[in-house]
């Protein structure tokens, strides 16, 4: 908090010399509870006002919750909120990619944090190590909804795949911290296959999922051919771009014809929903918001007004709108015979929406690089795509992080509005949970607090490390 | 003038004009212009030729068909009159709840930030804990709770027994609660409001007058202008005589729940959804304007505060003469954007049956109007709206910065 | 040079990405299509028990859903060959004009309007319904006259909507619609009061009443005005005849089962000297774009019309006998052409 510290200046990263705070008084019970409850006579009539309703509200809330509540709908449908109808028989995709992406997280996560170490190493600003018992505090929302739903849970199978889950990701994050900086490159390339396959094992190893494989697969390619020492320059470029492209043409070759089918995203329901939905569209709007930003900064008059008028059109427009746009005519738009399913239709929305109100952020993060660095870019020859790409861009990004994640979490409660095109995401399995014989008026409160619950866990956690992020880069401030 | 290029021999040559970069540049925004507007019309193209080839009409007219549907909660809507006109009220009920929700939204956003910074910990604790809660819920769950937790398994009662209230031993309620309308009295306006209307203008008149003297007087004398006090005076006084003078203004509609049991007669009905979509969205985006309060009041730097104690102001007078003016011009544009915000959640409506525009297109749309144009109308709708209010309120931005400086 | 090439490649790149995203199949007529594909893509209800209705595990049943079945068994020779698309009111149609699924069997109200301006092109009809209104059984209401400026909760996007403004307008008896996007929003407020009357097609309420009654709810009444009427059957797209003409057989070929007294038992080995009786088994060749057993395949995989609605629609307690939906010998509508 400010208040802290009075010696330094808003907006200043930590100098390395702090003037260390004392040591803040331990006040004895009844002096704290002196200061800060009590300390004149509104705050005492306020506190004392403000007691009496929260032990009575506090009373009501426990009783709802383990005396009068009826889970029964929430504690028999558990795998119906988490994956909603998917065919059971294919659940183990749905494990195999929580594993996978676990795993790739903490390895990416592995990567910064080797990075990091690295970058301290060299510039000599110390590098404050993240314990892992902070880290468990941090997350204790998310901790506490899976608690929960492990305690609800009647088998053992959701603890063991949250076991295995949990391993993967801290395995993979020690490798990951323990490879050298040199083989970052590869590093990224095995975090981006592992991204493309899990998503993949679900959805299957088929048709177009050649490239999104193919890509980092050649990339990781054309990083090792970077790295042996070829004898002549010329034989360089062939075997490299012989490399890339063979890697491309069997990737092709493997999806058309060993063509393993999985689970189409139609059929992708419940909380799994909301995640993934969310996931993929910042993922495919964030080239696009990029562009857009580029766009608007860009000194052809006709690019600034275009991405100008976009950018102004889609965030004056609920999103509903959007999604209406998407679910009744977007296929009169375009000519294909295979019509597009509801929920291509509406990640489409989301990414035309979400493009927007990331080009606003990455505009603002383009801003905040001052003109010196561009100078001094174009003081040493570099064209204006390399100094966008070498100079702007990895500054720029690198400060709007913490608004990115913003952006994600404010996705990722939009995707409730699934619910209203009748796309079966949590909200709406609930409402099916409410069909059922069993259910049809019975705990009809309980199984909304528990959406709110799961709804509530995933942001908050999500939010803190934005905060946390914020703080760390030093962000927001000039 | 034509770009000249030296080579390497140090003579001086004309550029050549795929190489010459005004050219290019031109050529490049022509080409990126022409893509544009070739893609536009390709997928417009195509939209009008499947429409076609489903019969389905391309043109605004269904505006002027008859509706064919009620809309709930408004009894003099006639299913027979147009669809522009049932649009019209979608748009109105829209207003009316992010008017309201706005309303509410700021007064408990204002509080609870300034709640967070309070050295009572309790109130900091819940302050807090109501922001982190609901700032991590979707808008539309939230809507959805308040309607199920009020109305449809709250406390209140069905309508044909309603709680009514009312005042020690008068005949009249003066609130009427059940679980889908609440009615409130509300004013009917007598034969000569206009004339109160008048005088009460008369009486702005009146009061900036009389604050202009005030002002002067302070300029004069020194003497501090109280022109607020005055300039209020000066409207009530003449305000009452016209109101006196007029006569009948205006009357109290008392709400009465008729024989039936099932209408309210007189009085100003809410309904239910409208009551749960402005309640949930003023909590829902009472909780981010409260971190915009709280961030803005601690962007003010710490000097400032220190400089106000130094001068013994009060804690009071402190916040509202040294903190509070700087924090409101940092606080204004994200606050204009959530009040933005609230106003396109309305159209999350549907959830609780509440009749904004967003719902009664998609009615109107089920009920077979086309949906291409009802739904290009309603994002047209949503635009004016949120480029109207946030160039009002830039402008009130722009003064507001050009004042302090 | 360098920059011309990055711009080459970039190009190059966005090329494959596009060829990566695009996913054309050729044009043709809607009948051979989806033999090739060999699924086909049925719009249905899910939350209606007895009509659409999908359960924990993702099965699908429901007296729409059977036809689906029907359809797919006719066209396709596979009545599990059906991939279902869950839709609710209001995109019903919008999903059928673009082309997501190839029929729609979901409660559609046959009406002049969506025969011409929707784009559809509506077949046979099914389910004979009208459009009645449930109250609970202690309000004491019996008529229509005594729902005056009652609230009365009514999905939106629906005929019925429609309807009830329509006659209750034309009556003279003021009301206030409660309009909700599915039953699951309904229920909850008719059962708690929020609204006097459930206003839905009689045999929806009729499914709605024996669920509430059987799970120790209040006693329910269906008032016994009948303000329209609901001719619900299958709809396809608008101008692809072959299409629809397999559809509509393929369904008519129930009725004509149940009349030929055929069903899922003993259509193996039926034997009449009936020579219309031979032709609807695969003696008859007309050209409809159909196999020439496809009745039998029919019949044999899902059931006859009488099957089906007993399998579907008498367990949420609408009788068969008497009503609109009996065949024509019986007094009833269900009457078809002669297969021949």
């Amino acid at each position: 908090m400010m208040s802290d510290r009075p010696f330094l200046e808003p907006g200043l990263e930590e100098p390395r010399l702090l003037i260390e705070e004392g040591p803040r008084e331990k006040l004895p019970p009844a002096r704290w509870l002196r200061r800060h409850l009590f300390n004149n006579w509104y705050n005492t009539a306020i506190t004392v006002l403000l007691l009496m309703v929260l032990g009575y509200g506090g009373y009501r809330f426990l009783l709802f919750l383990f005396v009068s509540g009826r889970w029964a709908p929430v504690r028999q449908n558990l795998t119906l909120f988490m994956v909603g109808r998917f065919p059971r028989s294919e659940l183990w995709r749905v494990v195999a990619q929580l594993i996978i992406w676990s795993g790739a997280l903490g390895l990416a996560w592995g990567a910064a944090i080797a990075g990091a170490r690295f970058r301290a190493a060299q510039t000599g600003v110390p590098y404050r190590e993240d314990p892992v018992l902070a880290r468990v505090r941090r997350y204790w929302g998310l901790l506490a909804l899976l608690l929960l739903m492990l305690l609800l849970t009647e088998s053992v199978g959701p603890l063991i795949v949250a076991i295995g889950a949990i391993g993967a990701g801290a395995i993979m994050q020690w490798a990951g911290t323990r490879v050298p900086g040199q083989y970052s490159d590869l590093l990224w390339a095995l975090v981006g296959m592992l991204a493309v396959g899990g998503y993949q094992i679900v959805s299957g190893f088929h048709g177009n999922g050649w490239l999104w494989m193919g890509v980092p697969l050649a990339a990781g390619v054309g990083g090792l051919t970077r790295r042996v020492n070829w004898q002549r320059p010329r034989r360089v470029r062939i075997i490299r771009l012989g490399s890339i492209f063979g890697v491309l043409l069997l990737s092709y070759l493997f999806y058309t014809f060993v063509d393993l089918r999985g689970v189409g995203w139609d059929k992708w329901e419940g909380l799994y929903l909301n995640l993934v939905a969310a996931t993929v569209a910042i993922v495919l709007s964030f080239p696009l918001g990029l562009l857009l930003a580029l766009a608007r900064r860009s000194t052809f008059p006709a690019l600034r007004v275009m991405s100008t008028a976009y950018i102004e059109l889609i965030r004056g427009v609920p999103l509903i709108s959007l999604l209406l746009m998407g679910r009744f005519f977007i296929g009169f738009f375009l000519n294909t015979d295979t019509p597009l399913s509801a929920l291509t239709r509406a990640i489409a929305a989301f990414t035309l929406f979400t493009a927007a109100y990331v080009a606003e952020i990455v505009r603002g993060g383009l801003q905040s690089v001052p003109r010196g660095q561009i100078e001094a870019g174009q003081s040493l020859g570099l064209s204006p795509l390399g100094v966008t790409r070498l100079i702007v861009l990895p500054q720029a990004l690198r400060a709007v992080i913490p608004a990115m994640v913003g952006q994600f979490i404010s996705l990722f409660k939009d995707t409730s509005l699934l619910s209203i095109i009748s796309v079966a995401e949590i909200l709406q399995v609930r409402a099916l949970v409410h069909t059922q014989p069993a259910f049809r008026g019975f705990g009809i409160a309980e199984t909304l607090v528990f959406v709110m619950l799961a709804f509530w866990a995933f942001s908050f956690t999500m939010s803190r490390e934005s905060q946390r992020l914020e703080r760390r880069l030093g962000v927001g401030e000039r | 003038m034509t770009q000249t290029t030296i080579d390497s021999s140090g003579r001086q040559s004309r550029v050549v004009w795929y190489r010459n970069i005004r050219v290019l540049r031109v050529v490049g925004q022509a080409i990126a212009v022409v893509g544009v507007v070739a893609l536009l019309w390709w997928l417009f193209n195509n939209l009008v030729t499947n429409l076609d080839r489903l019969n389905i009409n391309t043109d605004f007219g269904f505006l002027g068909r008859p509706t064919q549907f009620q809309v709930p909660y408004d009894e003099g809507f006639n299913p027979r009159s147009s669809v522009w006109s049932m649009m019209l009220v979608g748009v109105k009920n829209t207003l009316l709840a992010g008017f309201f929700g706005i309303i509410l939204a700021s007064i408990l956003g204002l509080l609870v930030g300034i709640g967070r910074l309070s050295s009572n910990w309790l109130v900091a604790r819940l302050a807090t804990l109501y922001v982190e809660t609901l700032r991590n819920i979707p808008p539309l769950v939230v809507i959805v709770f308040v309607g199920f937790a009020v109305f449809t398994f709250g406390p209140f009662p069905i309508l044909s027994e309603a709680d009514q209230f009312s005042l020690f031993g008068s005949d009249h309620s003066f609130l009427i609660l059940s679980n889908t309308i609440w009615a409130v009295p509300s004013l009917i306006a007598g034969e000569n409001a206009g004339l109160f209307w008048l005088a009460a203008l008369a009486g702005l008149g009146a009061a900036a007058a009389v604050a202009w003297w005030r002002t002067r007087v302070r300029e004069r004398t020194g003497k501090p202008h109280h022109r607020v006090l005055f300039g209020l005076g000066a409207f009530l006084a003449v305000a009452a005589t016209g109101y006196l003078i007029a006569g009948d203004v205006y009357a109290l509609s008392w709400p009465e729940l008729s024989e039936t049991g099932r209408r309210i007669t007189g009085g100003f009905e809410l309904n239910f959804g409208f009551i749960s979509v402005t309640v949930a969205l003023g909590l829902y985006t009472a909780s981010h304007i409260a971190e915009i309060v709280r961030g803005s009041i601690l962007a003010v730097p710490k000097g400032q505060s220190e400089a106000a104690n130094a001068l013994a102001l009060s804690s009071f007078q402190r916040y509202r003469y040294v903190v509070l003016p700087q924090a409101f011009r940092v606080a204004v544009p994200p606050i204009i954007s959530q009040y933005l915000n609230l106003v396109k959640n309305t159209s999350l409506g549907i959830a609780v049956s509440y009749a904004e525009i967003t719902m009664l297109t998609q009615t109107s749309i089920g009920n077979g109007r086309p949906a291409p144009q009802s739904i290009i109308l309603l994002m047209g709708v949503y635009l004016a709206l949120s480029l109207t209010i946030s160039s009002l309120l830039n402008v009130y931005n722009r003064r507001l910065q050009l004042v302090e400086r | 040079m360098m920059r011309v090439k990055r711009f080459a490649v970039l190009v190059l790149g966005l090329a494959l990405v596009a060829a990566a995203c695009g996913d054309d199949d050729g044009g043709g007529n809607l009948l051979a299509e989806v033999q090739d594909r060999g699924t086909l893509r049925c719009g249905v209800n899910d939350v209606v028990p007895g009509f659409g209705f999908v359960d924990a595990a993702g099965a699908y049943s429901g007296f729409d859903v059977d036809f689906c079945r029907v359809v797919a068994a006719g066209v396709l020779g596979n009545a599990n060959a059906v991939e279902f698309v869950p839709l609710n009111a209001t995109e019903r149609l919008t999903a059928l004009q673009s082309g997501e699924i190839d029929v729609l069997i979901r409660n559609t109200t046959w009406t002049a309007t969506r025969d011409g301006q929707d784009g559809s092109t509506f077949l046979f009809t099914t389910f004979y319904d009208g459009q009645g209104f449930m109250v609970p059984a202690a309000s004491g209401i019996t008529s229509l006259e005594d729902l005056a400026d009652a609230d009365i909760c009514v999905l939106t996007a629906t005929t019925t909507e429609l309807n009830l403004t329509a006659v209750l307008n034309a009556r003279g008896i003021p009301f206030n619609p409660q309009g909700y996007a599915d039953n699951t929003q309904l229920r909850p407020a008719y059962e708690q009061g929020q609204c006097q009357a459930w206003t839905s097609d009689a045999s929806q309420l009729a499914a709605v009443k024996s669920a509430i009654e059987s799970e120790g709810g209040e006693a329910q009444t269906i008032l016994p005005d009948i303000i329209s009427k609901e001719p619900l059957g299958p709809v396809v797209r608008d101008g692809d005849t072959a299409w629809a003409q397999a559809v509509e057989w393929s369904v008519m070929a129930t009725v004509q089962a149940w009349e030929f007294g055929i069903d899922s038992t003993n259509v193996a080995g039926f034997a009449s000297d009936d020579a219309n009786v031979a032709n609807f088994l695969g003696a008859l060749e007309p050209s409809l774009g159909l196999p020439a057993d496809f009745a039998v395949q029919i019949i044999s995989q899902v059931g006859n019309y009488e099957e089906i609605y007993i399998r579907n629609v008498i367990p949420i307690g609408l009788p068969l006998e008497g009503s609109p939906n009996d065949l024509w010998t019986n007094g009833g509508l269900m009457y078809v052409p002669p297969y021949r």
